[in-house]
């Protein structure tokens, strides 16, 4: 129109410029520097009187140009410390066998039983490539694999994203599978059957290894409200199959009296071998001028009975100076449990599949944190970030509660 | 009255000096490869000088310089000294060389356009007054002899950054041959090398809603080894109306802002203010921005 497009000004413009600065100009050389963004993270995650998790995470993104990005990450897990084992405090002292089978621990009256034996590292990688199919089309292709003494998983995912209506909308789909091998120490028991309570015994075994198999579909859009609002929703659906269960969880058997029962007053736990669930997501970030506040819900429902609400809040306050923020957050998770979840069985009234685990219960979970954020020159960031999370009994299964505090510390920066 | 002192800081870093200091209504910095604290604060203090002098000369919210002189000049004739004749003689071959796109006749649309995001679109009857004070065709301009219409005003903001950025890079230069780099609010000009061999790093913000999943990656990383480089355009000014979104780019020839300009557009070029220029017209293009770039040859960033 005004300015004919396939006209060069160029060389004009530069001579007007050298005139009026007196030959300050020069030969130009910029060119765009395609960095490494490196994130590393250290997360301490301590139960009180339970498990103490250490986990450093490193994570490496290139830009590969054009859009296109490929990323490596690296976590390891250190596991130590005692966890619910599934049976229920009594009046007397309880001993149990540890899941090797080689050792006992004694619980002490009217304490919930712990076995204090739960020490495991994992290591697990991730990559992921991210392309352009076209202009408003890319694929993100990924793949996992973790590993630890009893346990291994290995998985693949593909994502679609299109962008449409000048990328104010974006619509994403995703398939991922994965494949998890179970190898329980002291193999796995049959479940529903007795839990030996003397060292030396031994329980009835189902396999050496099991295995189980997850497929998940992913549905989503995001959609632009205004340069400061975003709006995002997903869908996802996934199915299990395989073996679903703890091999180390057991519940109490109860006799007429409400006393263990004499024989075998412990059972494995045993859950279906298959599982479909489903959650909705939907999050919205807006920006105000220079504050953030990113609010989202989910909910969750599965065919062994679990439904849940997810809130979460956080807000990121801009302090003075720009270069630093603190951001509160708030979660609130509550669930109904699984209908095979009991809290103890009656003796004679043994279902098909029972636990006693409290995460299949009736429970609520509540978090509270602040994350301190500093930005360091233009391409370093840290963050620090402390939470304190309170997981309580809802309904009438009268687990104790159990609290956590959590500390991250993390450094990214650009190289 | 005296320039008010501006205060100077300077930080040493691991091979360079950094002095930095408020000018122009942005943060200025002049980075200095040298060891030598004497000569960074020299250098420090040459670039605030000339920045505040070439502010107080040709800024438009003061009341004691030429051009306050002239936007008050109700037609009357105003003699104007050599500086001030250089760059309107420039403003005026950038006018004639954009076919009327780049005007510093347009400043008064600012009266109608108030890009602070709330939703206030003028109507078109009182942007078409405004159009009869736009124009540098109707200037009388025989150098040194200016005189506006009376109600014209001229503004020479689009340049005076990239410009300052310009004439502080040659001030340095006759000092001293270490690799500087001039960064006045994102407009910025690197001497030379530095003596890796590799130039300064530069990051270009995103707009902001695209930052929240990946906060680092989201501002592109430049190096500069020599030359200007100007950024134009500012994701955080606009207006939205009935769905659609006015940037703060607005075409003197209509009143209006441009439709489908990027929400930045930076260029590189043999100065700074050629950059500048370079990367104003882009944005005036709108949706044509790449292909006004392409066809010029020069290396750019463009963020929609």
């Amino acid at each position: 129109m005004q300015l004919n497009k396939s006209k060069s000004i160029r060389q004009l413009l530069t001579a007007a410029t050298s005139t009026l600065l007196a030959g300050t100009a020069q030969h130009v050389m910029a060119e765009e520097k395609i960095p490494w963004q490196v994130d590393s993270a250290f997360l301490y995650y301590a139960e009180k009187d339970r498990v103490t998790v250490l986990e450093p995470v490193a994570a490496v993104r290139k830009d590969l140009g054009d859009d296109e990005f490929i990323g490596v990450r690296l976590v390891f897990d250190s596991m130590s410390g005692a966890s619910p084992n599934g049976a229920i405090p009594t009046d007397t002292a309880q001993t149990f066998t540890t899941p090797s089978g080689n050792s006992t621990f004694t619980t002490p009256a009217g304490e919930t039983p712990l076995d204090d034996s739960y020490q495991d590292v994992r290591a697990a990688l991730s990559g992921e490539w991210e392309t352009p199919l076209d202009e408003h089309l890319k694929t993100v292709i990924g793949a996992n694999y973790s590993t630890e003494r009893d346990y291994s998983s290995v998985g693949l995912s593909a994502n679609l994203a299109w962008d449409l209506n000048k990328r104010n909308t974006t619509l994403t789909t995703g398939i991922s599978m994965s494949h998890d091998q179970v190898s329980a120490v002291g193999y796995i028991p049959v479940g529903l059957t007795a839990v030996p309570t003397q060292s030396g015994v031994q329980k009835s075994l189902q396999s050496m290894e099991e295995s189980k198999d997850i497929k998940e579909l992913l549905f989503g859009i995001t959609q632009v409200i205004d340069p400061k609002t975003l709006l995002q929703f997903n869908i996802t659906l996934a199915d299990e199959q395989g073996y679903l269960t703890d091999p180390y969880k057991i519940l109490s058997v109860l006799d007429n009296n409400g006393q263990l029962r004499a024989n075998d007053p412990y059972i494995y736990e045993k859950r279906p071998d298959s599982r479909r669930r489903q959650a909705v997501y939907l999050k919205a970030n807006h920006q105000f001028n220079t504050d953030v506040v990113q609010a989202s819900y989910r909910y969750y429902q599965d065919d062994w009975g679990i439904s849940s609400h997810t809130l979460n809040l956080h807000y990121r306050y801009e302090l003075v100076g720009g270069r630093h923020y603190l951001q509160p957050h708030v979660r609130y998770y509550i669930q109904d449990k699984a209908d095979f979840y009991h809290y103890s069985l009656q003796d004679n009234n043994i279902p098909t599949y029972a636990s006693a685990d409290y995460r299949l219960g009736d429970m609520s979970t509540t978090t509270l944190g602040l994350k301190y954020g500093l930005v360091l020159g233009e391409f370093h960031e840290f963050g620090a970030r402390l939470e304190s999370m309170k997981q309580q009994a809802e309904g009438d299964a009268p687990f104790p509660d159990n609290t956590a505090i959590i500390f991250q510390l993390n450094y990214s920066f650009l190289y | 009255m005296p320039p008010a002192a501006q205060a100077l800081q300077v930080e040493q870093h691991d091979d360079y000096f950094c002095c930095r200091f408020q000018a122009m209504a942005s943060p200025c910095e002049i980075l200095i490869e040298t060891a030598d604290r004497q000569l960074a604060g020299q250098l420090g203090q040459l670039a605030r000088d000339e920045a505040v002098r070439i502010e107080h000369k040709f800024s438009r919210y003061r009341d004691d310089n030429i051009v306050h002189q002239i936007n008050h000049s109700h037609g009357t004739m105003v003699e104007v000294d050599d500086e001030t004749a250089d760059l309107l003689d420039y403003a005026g071959f950038c006018y004639e060389l954009s076919e009327g796109l780049f005007d510093i006749s347009s400043g008064v649309l600012g009266q109608a356009w108030r890009f602070d995001g709330h939703t206030a679109v003028p109507d078109s009857a009182s942007i078409k007054q405004l159009l009869c004070y736009i124009g540098w065709d109707k200037v009388n301009w025989s150098r040194p002899w200016l005189a506006l219409n009376d109600g014209m005003q001229i503004d020479l903001g689009g340049i005076g950054k990239e410009y300052a950025v310009d004439r502080v890079a040659g001030l340095v230069q006759q000092q001293t041959d270490c690799s500087v780099l001039i960064n006045f609010g994102g407009d910025l000009y690197s001497s030379r090398a530095r003596q890796t061999g590799k130039g300064w790093h530069i990051g270009i913000e995103q707009p902001e809603y695209t930052q929240s999943n990946k906060p680092m990656l989201a501002n592109k990383l430049l190096e500069i080894s020599s030359g200007g480089l100007a950024t134009s355009g500012d994701a955080r000014r606009h207006i939205i109306k009935d769905g659609q979104r006015y940037g703060h780019i607005l075409n003197p020839l209509t009143g209006w802002p441009v439709v489908g300009a990027p929400c930045s557009v930076s260029v590189a070029a043999a100065s700074c203010t050629e950059a500048g220029i370079l990367a104003t017209l882009a944005m005036l293009q709108g949706e044509q921005a790449e292909a006004f770039l392409d066809t010029q040859q020069v290396p750019y960033w463009v963020v929609r």
